[in-house]
């Protein structure tokens, strides 16, 4: 029954149509050869290109120990709270549940979540910087709240941002320093100085993610993980350092002194066992941060050393032969030197002993002694005692002093500089002079970490370079000399006394030289260098106070070192000596 | 041959029936749906699952409109067109009635045109329905018509799409609008137009074209559309992007693809409404060129099938039924594949079976069921 019907003009123009319908799909054809046959591997490469972007893997920073293995510095797993807005079906409601995670409050961070969703942004903070137990409640407060709601709250994301903790807080602030905020490099302290061992390599890892930006989890990867950073051990021994700090605030209090430092330092090696500054601030309270509270004063602080330089005048005479612990010298009321006239604080008899003049701090007989000495000679000892140059623990912010090379000094200037004026120290370098003395006469570059240990196990040791400044039997005679100023009824320095242990030391009270007026005020800056037990110091402490008022009740005007640094002396130094198990050697 | 009961009864379910169904139509249909489904859940999966929703979500929906697609085309392919004969001025009635809704308040917007109604449960794309009503209306008016036509029935046939298309126009909706000029130029063709009454034609639409930009009646974002794909770094941000990225995704595929669900671009979402427009990005990127001429063949098989149906159908109500219909799935696969490989502006088309969305595939499959219709009854003897 099939109806065959003749090519008729209807054919023809349905033929017609079916060609041009053909052509078309040739022309398709031939388009898409051309794109996927020779414009393939073009196309997929532009394609590929945008889909993958590369990400830097944070490398983990290196702790910082005290030289126990107690973390003073560490970086933890931390946390960016972050929501896709657009992903939010009920901004309010998602708002509710997360605000009191959130850095805001919940009427900014609804406003937040509303505000970019109608800019269509994909990203909103909701909590920056947060531990993983912060993170681990979110999750919790979300979960709960899907399990009774619907729709769930989705576009909540963690993002990893590592943190960098002090769990000793307040604890050797300023030596340990910050970390900056944004990319976690070290600014302050040793954070800075051993930034580079620290803080490692970066990896990165190479993604694929979608037009959003979301990484995708089967795409291609690329991992090039990240190096840790080192270790490093520091010389700080945590309960010195807290010691030393209470020690600190407490003198602080007593003398109304508006700053100081204390540097608690081992002669024998050079290790910095304690160094406090204040004012301090706690590390993990960022708000506290400023640039006075930041400063270490044990380094950053010259100030002119005064009376506690005079040991270094003395031991250089004594070392070259010109004088002994015996020879008298005349010391009148005062001397003139070229047109400025020196004299004696306090009454002196008319000549003394070379040990007599350390004990009672006469000017008049150092500038005698120094005289003889020379200034070529002198100028060898001040810095063959690291004077003028940096003593070496190259942190941020520490200074060298101020010591002008010997071709320039004028007439006053060895006289000035023998009672320590005309030259800047920090107090870190007077302790490391006393140490000179404390350690036989060898004087030891004081440094603060020990050890960088690296993250293949492999570990670099520091060696302090040594160098011998004066003879075993000159470091003996200045430590007997110096051990009269704080026995002796009538030294200078016998409020430094202890009841455990014999010490030997300096007092220092410099008057403040204000730049703007161009002449010294009455404000000082009072010092007591030392070292205890005498026969065999283990440790050495300058205390520097800057600018103490008021008085003792005996009088005693606490602007002198004597007065308000010797006693802080005192007490640290017996509790550290026993900390670090020291016998007593006083009955 | 007198009609039997059995004639009422869908073909496929009566083994005895004289009334055989195409085997080569309903399995081009069959298998071009079939990949359609998998490219709409290749496509849609990983996003929706990155979003935290059930990655099948897109799929299941669109199943659902494929069943009531497949009841749709069974039950039409079962009817005698003489039958609809009838029924064209009541359909072509309501469509009009339907594209006029789009445009009260019921007519809700997607994008930057309006042309859907919503209807509570579902949305519903009156325009899909427009395509069926003109085609159908056409082929009523010109087979009608004495050989040659005379100018009354080109005007005629004119006025009757253009009723349409203007409402069409002011949605807007430029694809569709252009979907009836080509099916009003090829059932004209087919059905003898001369070719002076061809030219006239062509002549007109330019003028109609010209004269609409001069008059700034067409939207700046059409305009773009058009400028778009000639020179696509003038608007490589914005519009020309689409088909940027479809031209990377199906240049990425390669000869062979990357394999299912491995086609970055599009799983990705790359590409813009590629589970709709430019869901065939995601089988030029997952089946490189081989699995793209396979689909493109399968359209071709499906066109020249029914271009033999028209051929042999028995009424001429029947052959130009199913030449515009041919002339409507022809154009939409090329302008739709055109657009993915800028050949063609963007204008919005769906690719037949395979683009998401329920109106359009349920039209479509009613309209290829009226070809298959003009098939199954192709030897009946009926007086037109």
């Amino acid at each position: 029954m099939v109806r065959r019907r003749i090519w008729n003009r209807g054919d023809l123009r349905l033929l017609i149509v079916g060609l041009v319908f053909a052509l078309a799909w040739a022309g398709i054809g031939y388009r898409l050869f051309n794109l996927q046959g020779s414009r393939a591997v073009a196309l997929a490469t532009v394609g590929f290109d945008q889909r993958i972007s590369e990400q830097p893997i944070p490398a983990v920073r290196g702790t910082v120990y005290d030289r126990d293995g107690v973390e003073l510095a560490m970086t933890i797993d931390g946390w960016n709270v972050v929501v896709d807005p657009m992903m939010l079906d009920d901004p309010a409601a998602t708002a509710l549940v997360l605000a009191p995670f959130a850095d805001v409050g919940l009427a900014e961070l609804t406003t937040e979540f509303v505000e970019a969703q109608s800019k269509g942004r994909r990203y909103a903070e909701v909590a920056m910087r947060v531990d993983s137990a912060h993170r681990d409640a979110i999750r919790a407060a979300i979960r709960s709240y899907n399990d009774a709601n619907d729709p769930d709250i989705v576009g909540v994301f963690y993002r990893e941002q590592p943190l960098r903790v002090y769990p000793t807080g307040d604890i050797a602030a300023q030596v340990i320093g910050l970390t900056a905020y944004d990319d976690g490099s070290g600014i302050e302290g040793l954070e800075r100085t051993f930034n580079s061992e620290l803080q490692g390599r970066p990896g990165k890892l190479i993604v694929e993610h979608d037009p959003s930006g979301r990484v995708i989890p089967q795409g291609q990867v690329l991992l090039e993980p990240a190096t840790p950073g080192s270790d490093i051990v520091t010389t700080i021994d945590r309960e010195i350092q807290f010691t030393v700090e209470q020690g600190l605030r407490k003198a602080i209090q007593k003398t109304n002194a508006i700053g100081g430092s204390i540097v608690v330092m081992d002669p024998e090696t050079g290790a910095i066992l304690a160094m406090a500054s204040w004012p301090s601030l706690d590390l993990n309270d960022r708000s506290q941060v400023s640039p006075e509270v930041l400063r270490n004063r044990a380094v950053a602080d010259v100030y002119e050393p005064g009376s506690t330089l005079k040991a270094l005048t003395v031991a250089a005479a004594i070392d070259q032969g010109i004088v002994t612990k015996d020879t008298p010298i005349d010391t009148p009321k005062s001397v003139t030197v070229g047109d400025y006239e020196y004299e004696d604080i306090g009454r002196n008899p008319a000549w003394m002993s070379v040990a007599d003049v350390v004990k009672r701090s006469s000017n008049v007989g150092t500038i005698e002694i120094e005289r003889r000495l020379g200034k070529e000679l002198h100028y060898d000892y001040l810095t063959a005692f690291g004077l003028g140059a940096p003593a070496g623990l190259d942190l941020a912010g520490e200074r060298h002093g101020q010591l002008n090379p010997v071709s320039r000094w004028n007439e006053t200037s060895g006289s000035s500089i023998a009672i320590g004026y005309a030259v800047g120290t920090t107090p870190l370098q007077m302790a490391a002079v006393y140490s000179a003395i404390a350690n036989d006469g060898v004087y030891t570059e004081p440094y603060l970490v020990s050890e960088v240990i690296h993250p293949d196990g492999t570990r670099i040791t520091a060696k302090p370079r040594t160098r011998r400044v004066i003879s075993v039997e000159t470091a003996v005679i200045m430590r007997e000399i110096l051990g009269r100023v704080v026995s002796a009824e009538d030294g200078t320095g016998r409020r430094a006394r202890m009841t455990d242990f014999t010490a030997g030391g300096k007092t220092g009270s410099t008057n403040k030289f204000d730049v703007d007026l161009q002449r010294y005020t009455d404000e000082t800056m009072a010092s007591f260098i030392g070292m205890a037990p005498l026969n065999d110091p283990k440790i050495v402490i300058a205390v520097v106070l800057d600018t103490p008022t008021g008085s003792l009740e005996d009088g005693a005007d606490l602007a002198n070192g004597g007065a308000s640094a010797a006693p802080v002396f005192a007490e640290v130094a017996q509790i550290v000596l026993h900390q670090l198990g020291i016998a007593p050697d006083k009955l | 041959m007198a009609r039997t009961l059995s004639d009422r009864v869908p073909v496929f379910l009566d083994r005895d029936s004289p009334l055989k169904p195409d085997l080569v139509l309903v399995l081009t249909y069959l298998a071009v749906t079939a990949i359609g489904l998998l490219m709409v859940y290749s496509a849609t999966a990983p996003g929706l699952e990155a979003r935290g929703i059930d990655p099948t979500r897109e799929l299941k929906t669109q199943a659902i409109f494929v069943v009531i697609g497949f009841i749709v085309f069974g039950v039409v392919s079962s009817i005698d067109l003489t039958e609809i004969k009838g029924l064209v001025g009541p359909i072509y009635a309501v469509s009009i009635f339907l594209l006029l809704l789009v445009l009260t308040p019921l007519g809700d917007s997607e994008g930057q045109a309006q042309r859907w109604v919503d209807l509570g449960l579902v949305q519903f794309q009156p325009s899909e329905v427009a395509k069926i009503a003109v085609v159908l209306m056409l082929a009523s008016i010109l087979a009608a018509a004495t050989v040659p036509l005379s100018w009354r029935v080109v005007a005629r046939s004119i006025a009757f799409v253009g009723l349409p298309a203007v409402l069409i126009f002011r949605q807007p909706d430029l694809g569709t609008m252009l979907v009836f000029g080509f099916v009003l130029i090829v059932m004209l063709f087919v059905s003898g137009a001369t070719l002076r009454q061809l030219g006239f034609l062509a002549i007109a639409s330019i003028v109609l074209t010209v004269g609409l930009f001069q008059l700034n009646l067409i939207k700046q974002y059409q305009i773009d559309r058009l400028t778009g794909f000639i020179d696509p770094d003038a608007h490589s941000l914005s519009l020309s992007y689409n088909q940027t990225q479809s031209e990377i995704a199906i240049g990425s595929g390669g000869l062979l693809g990357k394999g299912l669900f491995e086609g970055s671009q599009t799983n990705l979402q790359f590409v813009p409404v590629q589970s709709s427009d430019f869901i065939f990005t995601a089988v030029g990127e997952q089946f490189g060129f081989v699995g793209s001429v396979i689909v493109l063949g399968l359209f071709g098989v499906m066109l020249f099938r029914l271009l033999m149906i028209a051929r042999v159908a028995r009424s001429r109500f029947s052959f130009l039924t199913v030449s515009g219909i041919a002339a409507m799935l022809g154009f939409h696969v090329f302008v739709n594949v055109g657009m993915t490989i800028r050949v063609m502006p963007v204008t919005g088309l769906p690719l037949p079976f395979m683009s998401s969305g329920g109106t359009v595939f349920v039209a479509m499959s009613a309209a290829l069921g009226l070809a298959h219709a003009a098939w199954i009854r192709r030897n009946m003897t009926i007086a037109d």
